[in-house]
């Protein structure tokens, strides 16, 4: 059998091709960056929503899983520049820095996932503009090194800001969907915070709350445990105080139907996801159906979500839309399976 | 259209002025305040959430259920007092917002139905009470009846060990300013007592070798004042009280 190609080392890939090498398939696990994790691994995310474990608790297993199997051929630093279908499945040309291979595959699996949001794009929050304006996923690192610090002057921070649905939800960026993880990710942060640090008030802007289902639980902790603040409305704009360094979020608190303009020292924004480079990438070279979104569209996707409508073809993660870690690692050994079954067929 | 809310008017106001020999004194203009709200602070929650009622206050996510049964709100219309309003502003440290309702926000009747029915745990009722407190320990509000009532109940029982309803009565009566007639006590007191509504009769009562129980309820009590005790921060700068 020619191996299945995995492409995408983030939980979703990694998840595939654990199962598929332990179904005894031969694989073929490629990653356009350097290391294994994806979006986890390069924006070293701290603890994972909701139950709070550290990323290194969820993704090392799942790396030890792939590395040193005999079944699994790794090429990191990697991408697919073509695509052509053959007899047995697909031929695919790999280029790694300079040179360029190609290999015959039997299936394929894209779990080529997604890119955070460019904030920039929000340019009235002032991300690039401003230094204390950060992206939530900068956040992470800071708070997975507890160096929660303003980077304009190194000083702790006495107050911050979440801005919910940055690049989400928005027509003006063209992107109307949720992230199903903004809400999560940021209460979070703002429960790690004040666990190490209840010196920091900490104020969370939303529009809804959106900790579907049992993660609902983290929301009520924060407000009832750690004291998280929470207040509706979008903010409109953000600028600096007049001869000072603090931030002034200005907006309006829907509640009270009254602007707003208070200060903060340090304001985050939860960056929506969108579809990753690599997906688009994909989509192309093998032709699979795109929604208006630019995710990948599964055939049915109530009953075969991982099931691309392309024979061989298959998905996994947050190629096809938002998702939160444990939902692609279950879609990775769903599209490991059918995977294997096409290619054993 | 007329301004409704008043007290957002501020008026440039000059009572002598005299330009070259005419008196020009008067009002010269008229200025809305800006409702710009430009704070959030955490001192009020802080307190509120330190007194024995008020540890719920964080929970709250106001969505709105227990203004809607509130039967002050509802079924008496006083639309003014609205309980999630006053948790919210308590919650975001809104002090001024929050002074104008001093003379409202004691008008519930305990009914409790907010707290059968708030989604989150909220102790609604105690809560609110809890955020009167602080308004009144702020100046903004005066004692309320009901809290000089509650102050006579604890002493009345402490002292005693038992509840005595005719010392109950003159503890409050003082507390009040207040002296009923001897003539309406005793007819009051006759009709209570006929109708079994007052149990302990008109002598003194006293639990039997109440006065050690008394010393470490007293000590105990102190020692949990003191646990409490987060001191009543200052009232903001040029907060007006209650309209
Ligand atoms: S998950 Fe929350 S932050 Fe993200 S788009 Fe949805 S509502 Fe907004
Ligand atoms: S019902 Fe409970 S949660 Fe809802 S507004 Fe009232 S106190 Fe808050
Ligand atoms: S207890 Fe007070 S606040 Fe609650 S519903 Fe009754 S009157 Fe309203």
């Amino acid at each position: 059998m020619n191996p299945i190609l995995v492409l995408g080392g983030g939980p979703a890939g990694l998840s595939a091709t654990a199962e598929l090498a332990s179904l005894g398939a031969p694989t073929l696990l490629v990653e356009r960056e350097s290391y294994l994790g994806g979006n986890p691994k390069r924006w070293h995310y701290s603890l994972l929503a909701p139950d709070l474990r550290p990323a290194e608790e969820v993704m090392d297993p799942l790396l030890e899983r792939v590395t040193g199997r005999p079944e699994v051929e790794l090429r990191l630093g990697t991408t697919l520049t073509k695509a052509e279908r053959t007899a047995t499945g697909f031929s695919v040309a790999l280029r790694s820095a300079d040179t360029t291979v190609t290999r015959e595959v039997s299936a394929v699996v894209l779990a080529t996932g997604f890119d955070h949001f460019d904030s920039r794009r929000k340019f009235e929050y002032g991300y690039g503009r401003y230094p204390d304006v950060l992206d939530f996923k900068e956040l992470e690192g800071m708070i997975h090194d507890d160096k929660v610090l303003r980077p304009s002057d190194g000083r702790p921070p006495k107050r911050i800001a979440w801005i919910l649905c940055v690049g989400s939800r928005d027509v003006q960026v063209g992107n109307p969907w949720c992230c199903r993880m903004g809400c999560a990710v940021s209460i979070k942060q703002a429960v790690e915070i004040r666990q190490k640090h209840p010196e920091i008030d900490a104020y969370v802007y939303y529009m809804d709350i959106r900790t579907y289902g049992l993660w609902e639980d983290l929301y009520w902790k924060s407000m009832q445990e750690y004291g998280v603040k929470f207040i509706r409305g979008r903010i409109g704009q953000v600028t600096v105080a007049e001869g000072g360094s603090r931030l002034i979020a200005t907006g309006e608190d829907t509640i009270l139907s009254r602007p707003t303009e208070v200060p903060f020292d340090m304001i985050v924004l939860a960056s929506g996801m969108e579809p990753g480079t690599g997906t688009k990438q994909a989509a192309e070279l093998f032709g699979v159906p795109v929604g208006p979104e630019g995710f990948l569209t599964p055939r049915l996707s109530d009953l075969n979500p991982v099931d691309s409508g392309i024979p061989g073809v298959f998905f996994a993660g947050a190629a096809t839309g938002p998702k939160a870690i444990p939902d692609a690692v279950t879609e990775g050994m769903g599209a490991a399976l059918r995977a294997f079954q096409y290619a054993r067929r | 259209m007329p301004i409704v809310e008043k007290s957002l008017v501020r008026v440039d106001r000059t009572e002598k002025l005299e330009l070259e020999g005419i008196d020009v004194s008067g009002d010269w203009n008229t200025f809305l305040r800006s409702r710009v709200w430009t704070d959030l602070d955490v001192k009020v929650a802080d307190w509120v959430r330190a007194q024995p009622g008020g540890d719920t206050i964080d929970r709250c996510w106001q969505c709105g259920t227990c203004t809607a049964g509130c039967c002050m709100h509802t079924d008496f219309g006083l639309t003014e007092f609205n309980p999630r309003y006053f948790i919210y502003l308590a919650q975001i440290g809104y002090e001024e917002e929050l002074r104008r309702y001093a003379h409202t926000i004691w008008r519930c009747v305990s009914c409790n139905k907010c707290v059968e029915r708030c989604p989150k745990g909220v102790k609604v009722e105690e809560v609110v009470h809890t955020i009167g407190s602080y308004l009144e320990r702020t100046g903004a509000a005066p004692e309320s009846p009901a809290d000089r009532f509650d102050r006579a109940y604890t002493e009345n029982l402490l002292n005693r060990g038992i509840l005595d309803e005719a010392a109950l009565f003159r503890t409050y009566e003082r507390l009040e300013g207040r002296k009923t007639p001897t003539r309406e006590l005793l007819r009051m007191g006759l009709a209570l007592f006929t109708s079994g509504r007052l149990r302990t009769g008109p002598f003194a009562h006293r639990t039997r070798g109440w006065g050690k129980m008394r010393e470490v309820l007293r000590a105990r009590l102190e020692e949990e004042t003191r646990q409490r005790r987060v001191p009543v921060p200052k009232p903001p700068v040029g907060a007006g009280g209650g309209r």
